[in-house]
């Protein structure tokens, strides 16, 4: 079945590589897999550098490339014509939405849009100041039009350790609770496969990453 | 609520917010901005801190006018900060100079960008000339050169207290990569760890007539004569100089038998390190040295390593404007050799300057 999902949430969730991250989970099937950097704030940046690693694993990517913005400085709000009509595409269509709530009112420019299957789920880290509890999480969340689903990306960078997790899982849970969604996974470094196994203390499924935003760095 | 919560704990987050949450931190009131990428998120969040800790917020016109609004806050009696980049930073050299002039505290953060002029909106390191002698006059600022996130959040506060204790303009030196990466660091309340803040007072308008009740306050920025400007500007001066010694600061490692010493500044001192600790690994004998604060420079403490060891190699995301400093902090020392690495606008990678040592001794 064709899967359509988009990515949201505070700045620096770790959008982008769940995004990139689930996009190459499901190569090798029979769908051909997109993935779409909907970033109309900073068009030129996220995953600019990654383009041409992505596409040689195997995924079609709709970003922009540096040869085509030569000249465009600080242009502002761009969107890129294929974008538009990124639901029209054959197969998986995965989003990546940068900035926020504001960035997440972006699905009205998407041709087709109405009639898609789309799920939008946020991207939680526990250990960003301003979605660190339950009352700010929730507050925060309930300004998204549509949410479908909850990812646990609680982490610290490289001082990630078990705790750090488990207690994004906990609090996931709270907040699903609260606001009527489901927990869809939690995502978690290569690093914690051996520990963590095939799902997390609440039983949901564990999406492992790969790191790639950190060539991005920008 | 005005202050941060009791609890201290580690966070995952971007220099531009670690910058916005150590304000708050510090004390900070008020923040007068203009937008420039790459600093706006220090705007954006502090917009967003502000209700939640009963704070202030001012967009101006342009750089001018935050800086010269960060002044009045700060004759007011306010904590008021600014940050900015590139052109901006050219802009600010105005209510800079008249900070120094005038004896009055202020911080501001510059997260460079690329230049000349718009250039890039990305990194470089190529304000230091800005941020250290930018004005007219005699770059009377306190500049610290960060290089994590965790030292954004620490040296911000430690800008504020040491404008506020001398009375010379404090600048957080950072760039387009530190204000957009991503790490954790400790975010803590310096009241619970014993640092004590130096309050803010009112300059003008203080109570009382002045001569009568209390001394009169000579907040002057401009001189009739040339003796009256002298003797304020070598007083001044000296005063500087005092500050000086209480808080240059430098970072060095593995100097004592190192046969090339990396010198470095902000992030390019991460890829200096890893460099380092490589070359160690492989049995090259090599240390390193990183001003911290770039106004004042640590002059004594790069001239003992000089004694030490003086095969340098000079690394920065800009064409020698480090090298200028430390050429001036070396004037006449003796030293064997001095090689470079310059890219403007660029960032430097570890593995550059491991190529670059192995290939040329």
């Amino acid at each position: 079945m064709r899967i359509i999902e988009a990515y949201v949430g505070e700045y620096a969730s770790g959008k982008s590589e769940i995004a990139i991250n689930r996009a190459l989970s499901l190569l090798g099937g029979e769908l051909p897999v997109t993935l779409v950097d909907l970033d109309l704030v900073e068009p030129f940046y996220t995953l600019r550098p990654l383009k041409r690693e992505l596409e040689g694993m195997g995924l079609a990517v709709i970003t922009w490339d540096t040869k085509d913005v030569l000249g465009f400085g600080e242009t502002g709000s761009l969107l890129m014509p294929q974008m538009r009509w990124a639901l029209q595409r054959e197969g998986h269509v995965i989003f990546d939405v940068g900035y926020g709530v504001s960035g997440s009112r972006i699905f009205n420019l998407l041709e087709g849009i109405a009639d898609s299957e789309l799920k939008i789920f946020a991207v939680l880290n526990a250990s960003r100041p301003m979605t660190a509890n339950l009352k700010d999480i929730v507050e925060y969340l309930q300004e998204f039009e549509q949410l479908d689903g909850l990812i646990n990306n609680t982490h610290l960078g490289a001082e990630t350790e078990l705790a750090t997790i488990y207690h994004g899982v906990e609090l996931c849970a709270a907040v699903a609770e609260v606001m009527g969604i489901p927990v869809i996974a939690t995502a978690a470094d290569e690093r914690f496969r051996a520990q963590l196994g095939a799902a997390d203390q609440r039983g949901n499924a564990i999406l492992y990453l790969k790191r790639y935003m950190e060539k991005a760095f920008w | 609520m005005d202050k941060l919560s009791h609890e201290e704990k580690r966070a995952f987050m971007t220099g531009n917010e670690a910058v916005a949450w150590a304000a708050v931190a510090a004390g900070a009131e008020i923040m007068n901005g203009y937008p420039i990428t790459p600093q706006n998120e220090i705007m954006h969040y502090w917009t967003r801190l502000a209700p939640k800790f009963n704070k202030k917020f001012l967009q101006t016109e342009d750089e001018l006018s935050a800086g010269f609004t960060t002044i009045g806050g700060v004759l007011g009696g306010k904590k008021a900060f600014s940050a900015t980049a590139g052109p901006g930073t050219t802009l600010f050299q105005e209510p800079l100079s008249m900070a120094e002039m005038m004896r009055i505290p202020m911080v501001l953060v510059v997260q460079q960008r690329g230049g000349p002029s718009t250039a890039t909106v990305i990194y470089s390191q190529q304000e230091v000339n800005l941020v250290t002698f930018g004005g007219n006059g005699e770059g009377w600022r306190i500049v610290y050169s960060t290089s994590s996130h965790q030292e954004l959040y620490d040296y911000t506060i430690k800008a504020f207290d040491a404008a506020w204790k001398y009375r010379f303009p404090a600048i957080i030196l950072g760039d387009g990569y530190q204000a957009k990466m991503r790490e954790s660091l400790l975010m803590y309340n310096p009241e619970e760890r014993g640092i004590l803040l130096v309050q803010p007072e009112v300059f003008v308008g203080k109570p009382g007539l002045p001569g009568r009740d209390r001394p009169a306050d000579h907040l002057r920025n401009a001189f009739s004569v040339e003796e009256e400007l002298f003797e304020a500007a070598m007083n001044i001066q000296q005063e500087y100089d005092k500050m000086a010694a209480e808080i240059v600061e430098a970072d060095e490692q593995q100097i004592d038998d190192a046969k090339v010493v990396i010198i470095a500044h902000g992030v390019v001192s991460r890829a200096a390190v890893a460099a380092m600790n490589r070359l160690r690994a492989k049995g090259h004998k090599v240390g390193y040295f990183r001003p911290i604060t770039l106004r004042p420079f640590p002059e004594k403490q790069l001239q003992a390593v000089a004694e030490k060891c003086s095969n340098f190699l000079l690394v920065e995301s800009a064409l020698g404007q480090l090298a200028r400093l430390f050429k001036e902090a070396l004037f006449n020392v003796p030293i064997k050799s001095f090689q470079t690495i310059y890219k403007p606008g660029v960032g430097i990678t570890a593995e550059e300057i491991v190529e670059h040592i192995e290939s040329h001794g």
